[in-house]
């Protein structure tokens, strides 16, 4: 099971994703807060990218129509589907996020959860 | 010629969501209407579909003409159809309750909020159609983007609520994406059936356990089962009025049914054994939340908080009953779950008109509301029976068959949880009841009332109260088609 541990990519996602994590739930400004959010969706879209990859294969458009269809000369395209979708995901939770935060800021003028905090007391 | 019922349960509100900016601009006095017709068709659209279900079998609707597994698939059986319906009219009820406490407190926002509670129906009847593991997941972020935006709409306040409930509903759905990652990468498909045939095979590789944790993990977040509950109370303590009822009876009650859809139709938890004790540690989840959420709820000053923690053991019980294991628990607990839907939707509903008609949330401005307000309080010692569960509530008769399935799978902590959380239960509604009832408080800051309320909530808290009574009264016919149609294949 070791080798797959020490698979480079594998190893990255692990990386982007305990960082993402980290800096989500320790750090108190909201702006980093959603750094740390967005790397733990880019480790996971580097992760199905990973699983999704096949060295030495070519895109998934038949090459001909005749004769028959050989699978394994093409890259699987669901992985890539999948990607494309949660970038989208990623990408308008992000937007919601930072709309949110927009409008904290313009309400108590900070971006610092313990600064908010004790305005709103 | 396959039926269009099952699609358009889920694109009639998400058309007229789409449809709703554009017309709000022009007239929007037209937006209520167009919301509540188009929700109103979509509760006929899951009747009909739900009856086609229950009496000639499940419908799947291959979307776009690419039959599973390859394409996307919806399916409906009966116990999607049974939550489409209950989810279709309890968001009817909420839709009109909602209209009149617009005005107050969110001003201009009525397009918005209209926008984005179809969008949040749409996402959300989606989830309990879905047949995909890939598409239930980007219907639970449509719905839990909705969320988010729709508790942070009053601004204030809930601006951090908001925020809060995103991060973790983020983590949640990061969690829920890994899962489905490993998933794909163990077996080769995202199709929920075509998942289970191959599990067999994969069933002792460390992907499906390491997906399934992180799965259940994920919805454990959505749906604030007793660890991960941190986001809940804050945002629907803070979040308007007319919000709160739809998220506290719809948005987590969507994310257990994900929950129990995945462990018993996608891992097929009885009929096939896992390393561990996959429904035991389920059921342990939720009978620590049943008696902390209860606790919990015990020691809040603030109405809505109360309700909220209410909400959280109630999620406890749920899981109870739908991990007992058995058609018996299994049945109590969906039944439950649609009981839990109207009842949380009544508190909150409640929850609002005291704050319309007085601007009261804290228990110690209750003093005397009672007498002033009859309807008001009918309609809450009906909801506090039913969740105390006493007998002719819908809220007994789900318990009931909650405490014999667990007594069925001899899980004994698992009754005595169901039963102190009963008594914790009793005991916050006594703190509220007795303040209602109870003598005028000393500061007359309670005593200048508003007005009558709205007819409109008052119809929709009657309606749901009535509901609760209903459910109670024909129980024993809905848990009977629940055991016929909507139990898990191989659970004894």
């Amino acid at each position: 099971m070791f080798e797959n541990l020490l698979s480079p990519n594998f190893t990255t996602f692990i990386t982007l994703f305990i960082f993402g994590l980290t800096i989500m739930v320790t750090h108190h400004n909201l702006i980093k807060k959603l750094i740390g959010m967005y790397l733990v969706q880019t480790s996971i879209i580097f992760f199905l990218v990973t699983i999704g990859a096949k060295s030495g294969s070519t895109v998934p458009i038949l090459l001909s129509a005749a004769g028959p269809i050989e699978p394994h000369v093409y890259a699987n395209p669901l992985p890539h589907a999948l990607v494309v979708t949660a970038i989208v995901v990623g990408v308008s939770t992000l937007g919601v996020s930072l709309g949110l935060t927009i409008a904290i800021f313009r309400r108590y003028g900070s971006l610092e959860e313990d600064e908010i905090l004790k305005r709103l007391e | 010629m396959t039926s269009q019922a099952v699609c358009l349960i889920f694109l009639l509100p998400f058309s007229a969501a789409v449809a709703m900016p554009m017309l709000g601009a022009w007239r929007r006095s037209w937006c209520r209407p167009l919301a509540l017709s188009a929700v109103g068709l979509m509760a006929l659209f899951a009747f009909s579909a739900c009856y086609d279900v229950l009496t000639q079998g499940p419908v799947r609707y291959a979307l776009g003409g690419w039959d599973p597994p390859v394409g996307i698939v919806l399916v409906l059986d009966g116990l999607s159809g049974l939550l489409a319906v209950a989810l279709s009219l309890v968001s009817l009820a909420c839709l009109f309750f909602g209209g009149p406490a617009l005005p107050k407190d969110l001003g201009s926002k009525v397009v918005p909020y209209h926008t984005l509670v179809l969008l949040m129906i749409s996402a959300l009847a989606g989830v309990t159609l879905s047949g995909d593991l890939f598409n239930l997941f980007v219907f639970l972020e449509v719905s839990a983007l909705c969320a988010y935006a729709l508790v942070g709409l009053s601004g204030g306040r809930a601006l951090i609520a908001a925020f809060r409930y995103l991060i973790l509903g983020t983590i949640g759905a990061s969690f829920y994406l890994l899962g489905v990652g490993y998933f794909y990468a163990a077996t080769g498909t995202l199709n929920m059936e075509d998942f289970l045939n191959r599990l067999p095979d994969a069933l002792h590789s460390k992907a499906v356990l390491t997906g399934l944790t992180f799965i259940l993990l994920g919805l454990a977040i959505k749906a604030a089962m007793v660890p991960f509950h941190g986001w809940l109370p804050d945002a629907y303590a803070h979040a308007p009025d007319a919000v709160v009822p739809l998220l506290a009876s719809l948005v987590t009650k969507v994310s257990l049914y994900a929950m129990t859809r995945i462990t018993f139709w996608v891992l097929g938890a009885s009929p096939l054994t896992y390393e561990f004790p996959l429904l035991f540690l389920l059921s342990m989840g939720g009978t620590v939340g049943a008696v902390v959420g209860a606790f919990l709820a015990l020691t809040q000053q603030d109405l809505r908080r109360m309700f909220a923690y209410g909400g959280i053991s109630h999620v406890g019980l749920i899981v109870i009953g739908i991990t007992a294991g058995n058609q018996t628990g299994f049945s109590g607990g969906v039944f439950y779950l649609a009981n839990d839907a109207v009842m949380q939707a009544t508190l909150f509903f409640i929850a609002g008109i005291i704050m319309y008609r007085c601007g009261a949330r804290d228990l110690n401005q209750l003093g005397h509301l009672g007498s002033q307000m009859p309807w008001t309080s009918a309609a809450l010692i009906v909801t506090a029976l039913s969740m105390i569960g006493i007998p002719p509530t819908g809220g007994f008769f789900g318990k009931w068959y909650m405490v014999l399935g667990a007594l069925e799978a001899k899980n004994y902590l698992a009754v005595a949880a169901i039963l102190s959380s009963t008594l914790l239960t009793l005991a916050y509604f006594v703190r509220i009841i007795e303040r209602m009832f109870g003598e005028k408080p000393s500061n007359a800051s309670a005593a200048q009332l508003a007005s009558e309320e709205p007819v409109e909530m008052r119809v929709s808290m009657g309606a749901l109260a009535a509901s609760i009574i209903l459910l109670g009264l024909f129980s024993d016919r809905i848990v009977g088609l629940i055991l016929r149609s909507a139990v898990p294949p191989g659970l004894g």
